[in-house]
C-alpha cells in the first residue's frame, strides 16, 4: 500500500514538474480587447512588431481576429493559426466575404457604397472572361465572342450589361489541346490565382493583390521578399506591373514569355508591349488616371477589359473643341472627399472644382486652379493641378482647347496621340 | 557514524516525495483558487476635485475617452468614441473628426459628415459628496 502511495506521489510530482516546465516555456500573453469585438485576443503576444495595417483599421478597434480569424486565445502558434482565413491573406477571394465583408464593412448595397466585394467578384480582373472567350472562340470551342465562362461561376442578378451569369471555365473539360494549354499556362493573372513564381510576379491574391503593395528595395535590387502588413489606395504602378508588365502570352505555343530585359529606369520599366509613351504614361502611376470602377469593376459582368476601361486622353485633357468635364464640390458627402480622405495627397475643400470622367467618376486628385482672371471659354487661362496618388508628385497641365494642338477629338487611340507627344526610349538590350 | 539502512532510506525517500507532492499539489490548488479573471472594463471614472475644471472649460479625458464640459448649466461629458466603428475622435476647431473613416461631429457631438450615423454619446456626470467629478460610461 505504502509502495503504491509512493509511486502515485512520484507520478504526481512528475506531472506537476511537467506542467510547470510547459507553463514556463509559454510566452507571457499580451492581451488586446478590440472595441469592435470586445473579445480578448492574444495575437500581439507574437505579432506586436507588425505595423498597423492602415489608419482606417486601427488595431485597438479592429484587433486581428475579426479579419484574420484564428484561435484568439491560443499561445501555441500551430493552434493559433489553425483556423486562419486564407492563410496569411484574409482578402483571398475564397474567404473575403467572411473577412473584409464581415459586418457589412465591404459587402453590401451599391447605394451605401459597400459593394466592394461584389464589384470585384464580377470584374474582369476576377472573371478573366474576355481572354477565355477569345481563346475558346479562336479554337472553335464556342461560336462567338460572347462571355459564357469565367474563372469561377458568378451571377449578376441586376445586370446592366445583359450578362446575367458566367459558368466556371474548366480546362480539363475542353477537347482542344491549345485551350487545355491555355488553361495550364495562361491563368495566373487574375485575382483568384496565385502568381507565377519569381520576384517580378510576387503579389497576393484577392484585394491584397492591389491594395497591399510589396516593399520596393531602394537599392535597385528589385522586389524583395516584400510582403508588408499594409492596405492602401496609394497603389504604385509597380504593383500593377506584377500582372500587366511582366511579359507576353505567346499565342502560337500558348505559353507565357517572360521579359528577358532588366529595366533600370522608369521609362524602360513601364508597360513593355508598346514602344512609345507620352509623359503621363511613364511619369504617373496607373491609378492616377484609371478609376476605381475600371480597376475593381462596377458590379456588372462585362465581356472583356475594353468594355469597362474607358478613360482616355481627353478625359483629362479635353479636345480642341471641348474642355474636360469638371464638377464643383458642393456636397460634403461627395465621394471625392471620401477618396481624398483615404489617400490624403490633396486637401480638397467645398467649392473646389475637380475633373470627372465621362461617367461622372471623380478624378479627385486633379483640381482646377482658380485663375484671378477666370478661365476663358476658349480654354485660355485654364490650369489644372494634379497630385500623384502614390508618389505625391505635383503637376500642372493645361487643356488641349486653346492650345496649338490640331488633333481630331474623335480619335483617342494611343498611337494617334503618340504621333506628337511620344517620348522615344532606347531599345531594350 | 550511524549508517542509514536501505529500509530507512526508502522510507525517507517516500516520505520526502509525499511531502513534496503534497506541497506542490497544495500550491497548485492555491494558484487555481487564487486565479483572478480579467477585470471588467471600468465604467466609472473619478476625475478629481470639481474645481479643477472651471466654468467654460472643455477638458479631454483620454483614459475614458471623453470630453468633460463645464458650462453655465453644469458638468456634462461627451464620449470621444466614434459611433461608426469605435475609433477615438480628435478634437478640432469646429468639433470632432474621426481619423479612421472621416466622420465629423460638431462641438455638441452631432454628426456633420458620415459615415457615422449617430451623434457622440452623452455620458452621465455627477459631483459626489467629496466634491469629485465622476463620469459614468453606463
Amino acid at each position: 500500500m505504502r509502495r503504491l502511495l509512493a509511486l502515485s506521489s512520484l507520478l504526481l510530482l512528475l506531472s506537476l514538474l511537467l506542467a510547470w516546465w510547459q507553463a514556463s516555456r509559454a510566452p507571457q500573453p499580451v492581451a488586446l480587447t478590440p472595441v469592435l469585438t470586445g473579445e480578448t485576443e492574444y495575437c500581439l503576444t507574437c505579432h506586436a512588431d507588425l505595423p498597423e495595417i492602415s489608419p482606417s483599421h486601427p488595431v485597438d478597434v479592429f484587433g486581428c481576429v475579426i479579419c484574420h480569424g484564428g484561435e484568439r486565445l491560443a499561445l501555441d502558434p500551430d493552434l493559433a493559426h489553425s483556423t486562419l482565413r486564407g492563410g496569411a491573406n484574409p482578402s483571398d477571394l475564397s474567404v473575403v466575404e467572411a473577412s473584409c465583408g464581415g459586418g457589412n464593412c465591404h459587402s453590401g448595397s451599391e447605394a451605401a457604397g459597400r459593394d466592394h466585394i461584389q464589384r470585384v467578384m464580377t470584374s474582369v480582373q476576377s472573371t478573366y472572361t474576355g481572354a477565355i472567350a477569345s481563346i475558346r472562340f479562336t479554337f472553335g470551342a464556342q461560336p462567338d465572342l460572347q462571355a459564357y465562362l469565367g474563372i469561377r461561376a458568378v451571377t449578376d442578378e441586376q445586370t446592366q450589361t445583359g450578362i446575367v451569369s458566367l459558368q466556371a471555365f474548366d480546362p480539363a473539360a475542353e477537347t482542344h489541346p491549345m485551350i487545355q494549354k491555355f488553361g495550364e499556362n495562361c491563368l495566373t493573372c487574375h485575382l483568384w490565382a496565385e502568381p507565377r513564381p519569381g520576384q517580378a510576379y510576387a503579389r497576393s491574391t484577392g484585394c491584397a493583390a492591389c491594395h497591399s503593395p510589396l516593399l520596393h528595395l531602394p537599392s535597385g535590387e528589385g522586389w524583395g521578399e516584400g510582403k508588408i502588413h499594409t492596405l492602401t489606395t496609394a497603389i504604385p504602378y509597380t504593383q500593377c506591373n506584377t500582372c500587366h508588365n511582366r511579359g507576353n502570352y505567346n499565342l502560337r505555343t500558348m505559353t507565357f514569355d517572360e521579359r528577358s530585359d532588366q529595366p533600370t529606369t522608369r521609362l524602360q520599366d513601364y508597360y513593355q508591349p508598346i514602344a512609345q509613351f507620352v509623359r503621363c504614361e511613364w511619369t504617373l502611376d496607373c491609378v492616377d488616371c484609371h478609376t476605381r470602377t475600371e480597376a475593381m469593376g462596377d458590379g456588372d459582368l462585362h465581356p472583356d477589359q475594353a468594355s469597362i476601361q474607358y478613360v482616355q486622353c481627353k478625359t483629362c485633357h479635353g479636345t480642341p473643341t471641348e474642355l474636360p468635364r469638371t464638377k464643383t464640390l458642393t456636397d460634403p458627402e461627395d465621394l471625392a472627399f471620401k477618396l481624398a480622405f483615404l489617400n490624403p495627397v490633396i486637401d480638397l475643400k467645398l467649392g473646389d472644382t475637380i475633373l470627372v470622367t465621362e461617367t461622372g467618376e471623380p478624378l479627385w486628385n486633379i483640381r482646377l486652379i482658380p485663375s484671378p482672371a477666370g478661365g476663358g471659354a476658349g480654354g485660355e487661362g485654364i490650369l489644372f493641378e494634379m497630385y500623384g496618388k502614390a508618389t505625391r508628385q505635383y503637376f500642372t497641365f493645361r487643356p488641349v482647347m486653346g492650345s496649338g494642338c490640331t488633333q481630331s477629338g474623335e480619335d483617342q487611340s494611343s498611337s494617334y496621340c503618340h504621333q506628337c507627344h511620344a517620348v522615344e526610349r532606347h531599345a531594350h538590350p | 557514524m550511524p549508517t542509514l539502512s536501505r529500509r530507512d532510506f526508502l522510507k525517507l525517500l517516500t516520505n520526502g516525495l509525499l511531502t513534496l507532492s503534497g506541497l506542490l499539489g497544495l500550491g497548485a490548488i492555491l494558484r487555481f483558487l487564487g486565479y483572478v479573471p480579467e477585470t471588467r472594463p471600468r465604467s466609472e471614472f473619478d476625475l478629481g476635485p470639481a474645481d479643477r475644471y472651471p466654468v467654460g472649460s472643455r477638458t479631454p479625458i483620454l483614459s475614458i475617452p471623453a470630453l468633460l464640459i463645464h458650462d453655465e448649466s453644469g458638468f456634462r461629458a461627451l464620449s470621444l468614441v466614434c459611433t461608426h466603428l469605435g475609433c477615438t475622435v480628435e478634437q478640432q476647431a469646429e468639433g470632432f473628426a474621426c481619423p479612421c473613416h472621416g466622420s465629423r461631429f460638431d462641438a455638441d457631438g452631432n454628426v456633420t459628415h458620415g459615415p457615422a450615423g449617430a451623434p457622440l454619446r452623452s455620458l452621465r456626470v455627477e459631483v459626489n459628496e467629496a466634491g469629485n467629478v465622476i463620469v459614468y460610461l453606463e
